[in-house]
């Protein structure tokens, strides 16, 4: 469970990115976050691994108090918290299953970690992720040499090795096309389902919120302004969360009944 | 073509640039100071190039093919001297640079890290050479220990310059799945730096193969001695044979460790280009 | 906890595991053996270098206690305001020539494919030869003395600098140069309005560059006996001077650290 409690990021230059937020958000929930830009979705989500820390009031995720760890206690709780990302952020130079392999870094000793010889168990563990994104075939490829929609199935796969209670993903389809997009949300959908991860997932689009969400939560200025499931989210409430009138830009699919 | 205006057309006043006229009228006086004080008869510039003349038909006309067995040992051995230094200096540096680099560790260690860099920079390798040799005698050793502590200093920086042109995406994901310090460094940095770090190390060895030919004038072994000797007991023949080597030798090596370069350099994906560091141009001893 | 084993029941197979690259493997080995080749060849020992370097010596001795007041002496000042004069002409000699050389050998500074192709192999061999051999030759051929550190950083220079300024060349905009021919400019007069200007604030901060270069190459001339504060080097070395001889290289350090301030500073106004 995820618990914020009057939460407030302010960052060092004073802008404010998360304002007396509360929220809970239970175990194995899909939730997706919408907001402008620069409405503080990427705060909340990194707020959860402890990327970045509260300035002020509480965060419990699943029952520790995010924001009394030591660096040691945030290794500990990010190794169990999966995080995938807009930019994929892979090791291009490094093969996909090396990749997939950082998922195990917590868990593997160290001095095996840096001869890079991981337990059979870890690898297998890392060909299972790859097979739950149907993308094995490619465990030896260099990733640089996949697709986009490719390699945001190995940002899958590397969260997945974490064996993670919880899958963070921020903006994770906005550098991918249109079908690619659906193939990426379906798998996280998915494995949300059938594996009972929490998954918090920032979107840009609106048509492809209503479609995955099961809640939706949506953020203007670093204040919640709306928590409601996927079904309530019409268009009146898009435009009170954007405080403008809807355009084409917002929808993935450019006249996309909502 | 129309007319022009009656009257003169006045331009508006060109502004002064005192900068300019200063540094040009500072320059004009430091090199007039220098030519008329500097100790030099100028007559004797006008038989240069006959002497020059007569010293080249002497070392090239008089060249003895006997010579160049034993020539080429010596410039082998000056590059098993530019190889040596070469990896001595890698051991050191490539700890160090991590240590150099802002968005690896903080702000005062790497500029400490730096510091140590630019001291080491500064001191010309002839200058260590002359230091070694006390303690290695006028061996090889003397030329390696030259090259591999003057070579610190410039690997450590062209590498820390790659450090901090890394992507920072493996670097935050690798936080993101909790990984500690070491892991980071290992899965995040290394596999990003290898490559331009190799490429680097060779041209680096490309360059101290010049430092190392250099070194022997001095009597820290390797072919610079053999030509020291010949051109002090005007062996003519033999420092031509000499010179010829060392450009001949410095050129094949070039070409081999330029090829393995460009291999590694291309075998990466990303569309940046590695040029040639800065270092292409300030030669041997210089580095 | 998610349980992965639950999902994707059957143990999956990797696909076989590539081998590594040939060329990486090559390499590698090929390093491996060049290093333990050379070792042999200079007789590389560990045990050699720990015992030469704790040994006591007047080397390390000197290098602790350096004598600061070589500066004060009167044949060490002269040394370094040759070493100076010797910089400042080797720069304005060769780095001047060097603009019209590296106008040379580019295709719209010279049209005769023939002397391109001579200017630039003369370019390429000036540059295989170091500084030190330079002066080496010309201390034989011309005599020991500054003219032959003169030389030594004309050659050296030249190499420099038209090395430099040949690849901002380039990089040029064509456009002026057409539009000059198109006006009818002849090669002279084209290359000064529309080539120069050009590569003039580059090819300055070239110069400058070239002139902090200098002065650390002029260091080690004398050694070879080509003039400058190598010869005091040389001195005190041969009298086995250390604390005098480490003195001087620390008081040219400073030298050389306050010129390379000012020119930087310099070379960014520049540019
Ligand atoms: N590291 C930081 N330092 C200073 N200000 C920041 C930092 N990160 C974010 N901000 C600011 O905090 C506010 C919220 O940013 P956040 O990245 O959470 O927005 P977002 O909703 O994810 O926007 P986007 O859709 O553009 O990714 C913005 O005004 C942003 O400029
Ligand atoms: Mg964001």
């Amino acid at each position: 469970m995820i618990r914020f409690e009057q939460a407030c990021v302010t960052y060092p230059n004073g802008v404010v990115g998360m304002k007396d937020l509360d929220l809970t958000i239970d175990d194995g929930e899909f939730v997706v976050i919408v907001g402008l830009s620069g409405a503080g979705k990427s705060t909340l989500i990194r707020a959860i691994n402890g990327l970045v820390p509260l300035t002020s009031g509480r965060l419990d995720v699943n029952g520790r108090d995010v924001t009394k760890l030591n660096r040691s206690g945030l290794r500990e709780l990010r190794s169990g918290i999966g995080m995938i990302f807009q930019g994929f952020n892979l090791v291009d130079r490094t093969t996909v299953l090396k990749n997939v392999l950082m998922g195990r870094l917590h868990e593997v000793p160290t001095w095996r970690t840096l001869i890079g010889r991981y337990p059979a168990a870890d690898i297998d563990l890392a060909a299972r992720a790859l097979q739950r994104v149907e993308i094995l075939e490619k465990a030896y490829s260099r990733a640089s040499d996949l697709s986009g929609g490719q390699r945001q199935r190995v940002g899958i796969a590397r969260a997945l090795a974490q064996e993670p209670a919880i899958i963070l993903a921020d903006e994770p389809v906005a550098s991918l096309d249109p079908p690619t997009s659906h193939v990426v949300m379906r798998y996280l959908q998915q494995i949300s389902r059938e594996l009972g991860i929490t998954t918090i997932v920032n979107l840009h689009f609106l048509d492809l919120a209503t479609a995955y969400a099961d809640r939706i939560i949506g953020l203007r200025d670093g204040v919640l302004v709306f928590d409601g499931p996927g079904s309530d989210a019409d268009e009146q409430v898009f435009e009170s969360i954007y405080g403008r009138s809807l355009t084409a830009d917002d929808t993935m699919t450019k006249h996309a009944a909502l | 073509m129309p007319a022009p205006p009656a009257g003169t057309v006045e331009l508006p006043r060109r502004p002064l640039d005192v900068f300019r006229w200063v540094f040009g009228a500072g320059a004009v006086v430091l090199i007039l100071w220098s030519l008329l004080r500097i100790d030099i008869k100028w007559s004797r510039l006008w038989d240069a190039p006959s002497d020059l003349w007569t010293i080249g038909t002497l070392m090239f006309g008089r060249m003895e093919s006997g010579d160049i067995g034993k020539l080429s040992g010596a410039m082998w051995e000056s590059i098993a001297i530019a190889w040596l230094g070469t990896i001595i200096a890698a051991v050191f540096a490539i700890p160090l640079s991590f240590l150099a680099a802002e968005n690896l560790v903080g702000r005062p260690v790497a500029w400490v890290t730096r510091q140590v860099f630019n001291i080491l920079r500064a001191v010309p390798e002839v200058i260590l050479a002359l230091a070694f040799i006390p303690l290695f005698g006028l061996t090889p050793m003397a030329g390696v220990m030259a090259i591999g502590v003057g070579s610190i200093g410039t690997l450590g920086k062209l590498f820390y310059e790659i450090h901090e042109g890394i992507k920072t995406g493996p670097l935050e994901a690798a936080d993101a799945v909790g990984a500690s310090r070491l892991q980071r460094m290992r899965w995040g940095v290394i596999p990003q730096v290898t490559p331009e770090m190799t490429s680097f190390l060779l041209y680096r060895f490309e360059v101290n193969i010049r430092a190392s030919a250099v070194l022997g004038l001095v009597g820290a072994g390797g072919i610079g001695s053999d030509i020291s000797q010949a051109l002090l007991f005007k062996d003519w023949g033999t420092a031509g044979l000499g010179l010829i080597i060392v450009v001949v030798g410095t050129i094949i090596v070039d070409t081999i460790s330029g090829a393995v370069r460009r291999r590694i350099v291309s075998g990466r994906q990303s569309a940046t280009t590695t040029t040639e560091p800065e270092l292409a141009i300030t030669g041997g001893v210089l580095g | 906890m998610t349980h992965l084993d639950t999902v994707v029941p059957d143990a999956p197979t990797l696909p076989r595991k590539p081998r590594p690259a040939l060329f990486t493997i090559a390499t590698i080995a090929a390093a491996i053996a060049l290093t333990i080749v050379t070792a042999r060849s200079v007789d590389f020992s560990f045990g050699e270098i720990i015992g030469n370097l704790s040994r006591k010596n007047s080397v390390v001795e000197g290098l602790l206690n350096p004598d600061w007041g070589q500066i004060w002496s009167r044949r060490s000042r002269s040394a370094f305001i040759e070493t100076l004069q010797l910089a400042v002409l080797g720069t304005a000699t060769g780095a001047t020539l060097a603009l019209p050389l590296a106008l040379w050998t580019t295709t719209f500074g010279n049209p005769n494919r023939w002397i391109r192709t001579v200017v630039r192999s003369f370019n390429n061999v000036n540059r295989a030869i170091p500084d030190l051999l330079w002066a080496s030759l010309f201390v034989a051929s011309v005599g020991i003395g500054a003219l032959s550190g003169l030389l030594a950083l004309f050659f050296f220079s030249l190499a420099v600098t038209t090395k430099l300024t040949s690849d901002t060349l380039d990089g040029i905009d064509m456009g002026p140069i057409e539009a000059a021919n198109a006006a009818g400019a002849s090669l002279p007069k084209m290359l000064r309005t529309a080539v120069v200007p050009q590569i003039l604030p580059a090819y300055a901060s070239f110069v400058l560059y070239n002139f902090e270069l200098n002065l650390r190459a002029s260091a080690v001339l004398g050694l070879v006996g080509a003039g400058g504060i190598g010869l005091r080097i040389e001195f005190f070395r041969g009298r086995g001077d250390w604390e005098a001889l480490w003195g001087l290289v620390f008081m040219f350090f400073i030298v050389v650290f306050v010129v390379e301030r000012l020119s930087v500073t310099l070379r960014r106004r520049l540019v």
